[in-house]
């Protein structure tokens, strides 16, 4: 069979094989099984197998075979039906353009994906999260009493939630929390913040900038008016009204243990116990968040004109993986002079040291 | 005997606890027990390799404990074993688990 691979033959392989020979197998098995997959009737009326494919191997298919693996779609969303990884992305349920679905978590996703997608487009102008039109994959339903969402390094994943951390439907309910989840797709193409300690708070700070900037736009809200808040409401409430407050870190549930100083940064080690959180990266996030807070209320009118584009291009053209709290502060400033003035560079150096990450 | 789950990380970072005593269980219960967590072999499997850097990841800590600590096992939602999986399904299902946030 392996040799038969090598000679292109494959026509009556399956397409479960060929998709672990186009993971597993050598680089020739692996080309000529992608070449199987892609040039098979059933598979090819299924371009989003070969897109996920595409994603999780990071190959470039669409080049290797002569077509374009995702022709003019944006979006499409998924449902595990409660079965977890090894189904996804799941059961098609609508992609884009088509009608709203019967299901409130399929549209929900479907909504927040669409919304981002449009952020960054008339925003930013950043062509989906690659720059280069990828299409936005969401898979809701996954697991059982799921309770939480995340971004695989190819797709959206979403949890039903089980009613313990999450209200049940919950992770599908805020349109930040989905920019969140797609803007960590964003950093991953771009500064590739290692998610670990201070590059990882940072990484999670960028997810929520966006995240909260794709609510304010949605909600046409400014910078005054607008409640910083990510993923309000979708706690149970025992715990509290929202994941965290970018203008009062440390406030948002019980047992908020964010900073919004350094002088409170909290030193956990990176070493996979969960309650050290990556070395903190969703606790010390609360500081450069709330940097943010600071600079765009001082910018005024809409954060999305100034001090999002300042983070964006700051993101996009000026970190690296290895990026610190002290260094990003800086490109921030350096940034905000190019792009606007010397009182936008004064205003974002000044959130910086309000937090204590410049002196 | 006593098992230990912690969830954590995820885009919240909130570490949900999960106990479950062998003691309280009915004997047949208990039983189950022991072979379900027996068939996972967390005890002879070292901790997958670590894969940390996907956002917003579930992180896994499974302990057990009889007179002191026999093992403590990490994984993430990529790595976490089907096997283990199925055990934390029955641990979840069992109405005298304890749960409690982690503060
Ligand atoms: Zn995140």
């Amino acid at each position: 069979m392996l040799a038969n691979l090598q000679n292109h033959c494959c026509g009556i392989a399956p397409p479960d094989l060929l998709a672990r020979l186009a993971i597993e197998g050598d680089i020739h098995q692996r080309e000529a099984a992608v070449r199987a997959l892609a040039t098979s009737a059933a598979i090819r009326s299924q371009r989003a197998v070969l897109g996920h494919l595409d994603r999780q191997l990071n190959l470039n298919i669409g080049k290797m075979i002569g077509f374009s693996v995702t022709p003019d779609r944006r979006l499409t969303v998924y449902d595990n039906q409660k079965k977890g990884r090894p189904f996804l992305p799941g059961v098609r349920m609508r992609g884009w353009g088509e009608p709203p679905a019967e299901d409130q978590a399929v549209n929900q996703a479907y909504d927040g994906s669409s919304a981002t997608y449009e952020f960054y487009r008339d925003v930013l102008q950043r062509n989906s999260l690659d720059g280069s039109g990828m299409e936005l994959v969401s898979s809701v339903h996954y697991g059982v009493a799921f309770d939480n969402a995340f971004w695989d390094g190819a797709q959206m994943v979403y949890g039903d939630g089980s009613g313990r951390i999450f209200q049940i439907g919950g992770l599908t309910r805020a349109v930040d929390v989905i920019a969140h989840e797609l803007t960590h797709g964003v950093t991953e193409q771009t500064a590739g913040l290692v998610y670990s300690k201070q590059s990882g708070a940072l990484n999670e700070s960028f997810s929520d900038v966006f995240g909260s900037l794709v609510k304010q736009y949605s909600l046409k809200q400014t910078a005054a008016e607008a409640d910083w808040l990510i993923g309000a409401g979708i706690l149970v409430p025992q715990l509290g009204a929202a994941l965290r407050s970018m203008s009062k870190p440390g406030t948002a549930y019980t047992g908020d243990r964010q900073p919004g100083h350094m002088d409170d940064y909290v030193d956990l080690p990176d070493n996979n116990d969960p309650r050290n959180d990556n070395g903190g990266v969703h606790i010390n996030s609360g500081i450069p968040n709330h940097a943010f807070y600071l600079a765009a209320t001082a910018l005024g009118g809409s954060a999305w004109e100034k001090a999002g584009k300042i983070w964006y291009t700051t993101l996009t053209k000026h970190l690296h993986p290895n990026t610190q709290f002290s260094e990003a502060a800086l490109a921030t400033v350096a940034v905000a002079g190019e792009l606007f003035s010397s009182t936008a560079q004064t205003a974002v150096r000044n959130a910086w040291l309000e937090v204590g990450v410049l002196s | 005997m006593k098992l230990t789950v912690r969830r954590g990380g995820g885009i919240a970072g909130i570490v949900a606890r999960t106990e479950l005593d062998a003691n309280v269980l009915p004997p047949p219960d208990a039983a189950v027990f022991t072979a379900e967590i027996n068939r996972a072999r967390m005890r002879e499997l070292p901790d997958p390799p670590a894969t940390s850097g996907r956002p917003d990841a579930q992180l896994y800590e499974i302990s057990l404990e009889e007179t002191g600590l026999l093992f403590s096992r990490h994984y993430t939602d990529d790595s976490l074993p089907e096997d283990v999986r199925t055990l934390l399904a029955w641990v979840d299902g069992r109405p005298e688990r304890i749960e409690s946030i982690e503060q």
